[in-house]
């Protein structure tokens, strides 16, 4: 049996007397990639940043490798990375040093080496004494990658990782993807608008409408229940457009 | 207390590489030398000037006594004083507002809080880095001023100066600590970017400007060019004798003036210094006495301030109010 990596229950978020998330139930095995799609609005930053420990929800629980969001928030925080959409680092330091700075806040052990462990395996090396102010925006994906896994976490959380980057850098970007996967094992949970790029990247989706989880199923078993639509953004339409009818 | 030294450790190199920043220290560090150069320099010939009077009487052959003027090195240090009272702690309130914007505007909150960190490091990191980039500017300034005045002014300083100028210095750091943490407080409550820096500059201008201004109007030595009982020619005793009759409102103008740290500072600082003459020449436990509360009073600004940070720098708090 698969163990669980993420789990939430009856997870809502309310801002005032908006619904941010409305009694979420989701679960992720370990070992995933998993997609999260849905429209502007949905919530699935929402569901990213109560996750991560960085906003607590109205109600609910959930719980990452086991452990409570919010009794074991610290542990949580050990066992996880995060990369948010559009970070922009600090652009006075260099890599290295911006590297060294999250290495020392995650409390790695002998932090130089493993960042040269890491970008060896980001195939990201020869920019150490380079400033961050002088990277491209696929440069400061890649740093930011490195930065969510210096400290060897079992699940990582991606906010729209695609998001501006040129297709060398989405290739690239789906390529690291799946290595952190499929090499150290990571269970991804990721947020995106890029469909064609979660048919090539995720093993799982689960669509989210205007805070409700409404779908969630494996990669395969999704593109095998729904033969008439072409691709998964048709089958993403048809379901939100079920859900709406 | 690592994670702490590590958030420190990356403000200083972030600051060190900081062009603006740079720059303005280094506005600051010039304006306050030139003060203390070109006062040297006026201090320097004055005393050159009575040498030669006294060799002009002496080559005359007069054996008339010349009384000596009246010059106190550390009087020199008025103009830079007044500098960092006011730019000094325009500067701070920058300082500590960029500290927190500038991690807002990059959205690096979300990647220091989702680390395990303990619930102050974030604001104790912040904390330590402007509290060491004060004291180590001010402790530059001032060795800086020292040698200023041994080497341009030929002031002869002595233990109780150097004592005097240590206690100054001191505090000037905790003076410009408290606005940075004034402004980083404010920049942490405010949810827009410039919203903090706007609010931190409009209490910069009500006590740094603003109170001190209205005191100063309603002294009567300075409603005339000179003083009013100078130039009456009223002496001290007399003079006393009449502002005895009006001690309500001298006591409404010291309230005014007592709202504003900057004229707890100033008052401090002016008196180690003798520029208030009522505190020239004399022993600094003299000094200490007639101060204490004044100290005391940036002290419990600085206490306050450095509260204020450290409770509104919390993860909760401060993620509450990131855009």
């Amino acid at each position: 049996m698969t163990a669980t990596a993420i789990s939430t229950t009856a997870l809502t978020k309310r801002y005032g007397t908006a619904q941010a998330l409305n009694e979420l139930n989701l679960s992720v095995p370990a070992g995933e990639i998993f997609g999260l799609l849905g429209h502007n609005g949905a919530g699935k930053t929402t569901i990213v940043n109560i996750l991560t420990t960085l906003l607590e929800p109205s109600t609910g629980t959930a719980e990452i490798g086991g452990r409570d969001i919010g009794t074991a928030a610290h542990q949580v925080r050990s066992t996880i990375g995060y990369l948010p959409e559009n970070v922009q680092f600090y652009d006075n330091l260099t890599l290295v040093e911006n590297l060294l700075f999250f290495a020392h806040l995650s409390g790695v052990q002998a932090p130089r080496a493993r960042i040269r462990e890491v970008l060896k395996f980001l195939d990201f090396t020869g920019h150490d004494s380079q400033r961050m102010s002088s990277f491209s925006k696929g440069m400061r994906q890649r740093a930011g990658i490195a930065q969510a896994i210096l400290h060897e976490p079992s699940v990582l959380f991606l906010d729209e990782p695609t998001s501006g980057l040129d297709p060398q850098g989405v290739a690239k970007l789906r390529e690291i993807i799946i290595s952190l996967n499929t090499q150290l094992g990571m269970t991804i949970f990721m947020n995106t608008h890029l469909l064609a790029e979660v048919t090539k990247t995720c093993t799982s989706i689960g669509i989210l409408s205007a805070g409700t989880l409404i779908y969630q199923d494996s990669m395969a078993a999704t593109l095998e229940s729904f033969p008439a639509q072409e691709s998964l953004e048709d089958i993403y339409l048809h379901i939100e457009a079920s859900q709406r009818s | 207390m690592i994670e702490m030294l590590t958030l420190a450790k990356k403000e200083l190199t972030d600051l060190r590489r900081s062009r603006l920043l740079l720059v303005l220290f280094a506005f600051l560090a010039v304006a306050v030398i030139l003060s203390v150069v070109v006062a040297s320099a006026d201090f320097r010939l004055k005393i050159a000037d009575y040498r030669h009077y006294l060799d002009a009487l002496k080559a005359a052959g007069s054996t008339a006594a010349a009384p000596a003027p009246q010059l106190f090195p550390l009087q020199m240090l008025r103009g830079g004083m007044e500098y960092l009272e006011i730019i000094g702690s325009l500067f701070a309130v920058v300082l500590g507002a960029s500290m927190i914007t500038k991690e807002k505007g990059r959205g690096t909150l979300a990647l220091i809080f989702s680390r395990p960190l303990g619930r102050y490091a974030f604001a104790g990191g912040k904390i330590l880095a402007l509290s060491l980039i004060w004291a180590t500017t001010m402790g530059a300034l001032f060795l800086v001023i020292v040698a200023t005045l041994l080497l341009v002014g030929n002031a002869p300083l002595q233990g109780g100066d150097y004592l005097a100028l240590a206690i100054v210095a001191a505090h000037t750091t905790g003076y410009l600590i408290m606005w940075s943490l004034l402004a980083m407080t404010l920049a942490t409550l405010a949810l827009r970017t410039g919203t903090g820096l706007i609010l931190a500059l409009v209490l910069w201008l009500v006590v740094v400007l603003i109170i001190p201004q209205i005191g100063d109007t309603m002294d009567p030595d300075n409603q005339i060019p000179g003083g009013l009982f100078a130039s009456l020619q009223v002496d001290k005793s007399h003079e006393q004798a009449v502002m005895a009759h009006f001690t309500g409102y001298e006591t409404t103008r010291d309230l005014i003036e007592q709202t504003s740290v900057t004229k707890q500072y100033e008052r401090a600082t002016f008196a180690y210094l003798g520029i208030k003459n009522e505190y020239n020449q004399q022993s600094l436990s003299f000094i200490w006495a007639g101060t204490f509360n004044n100290t005391l009073w940036l002290l419990a600004g600085l206490a306050t301030s450095l509260g204020a940070a450290l409770l509104s720098g919390t993860k909760k708090t401060i993620l509450r109010k990131a855009p």
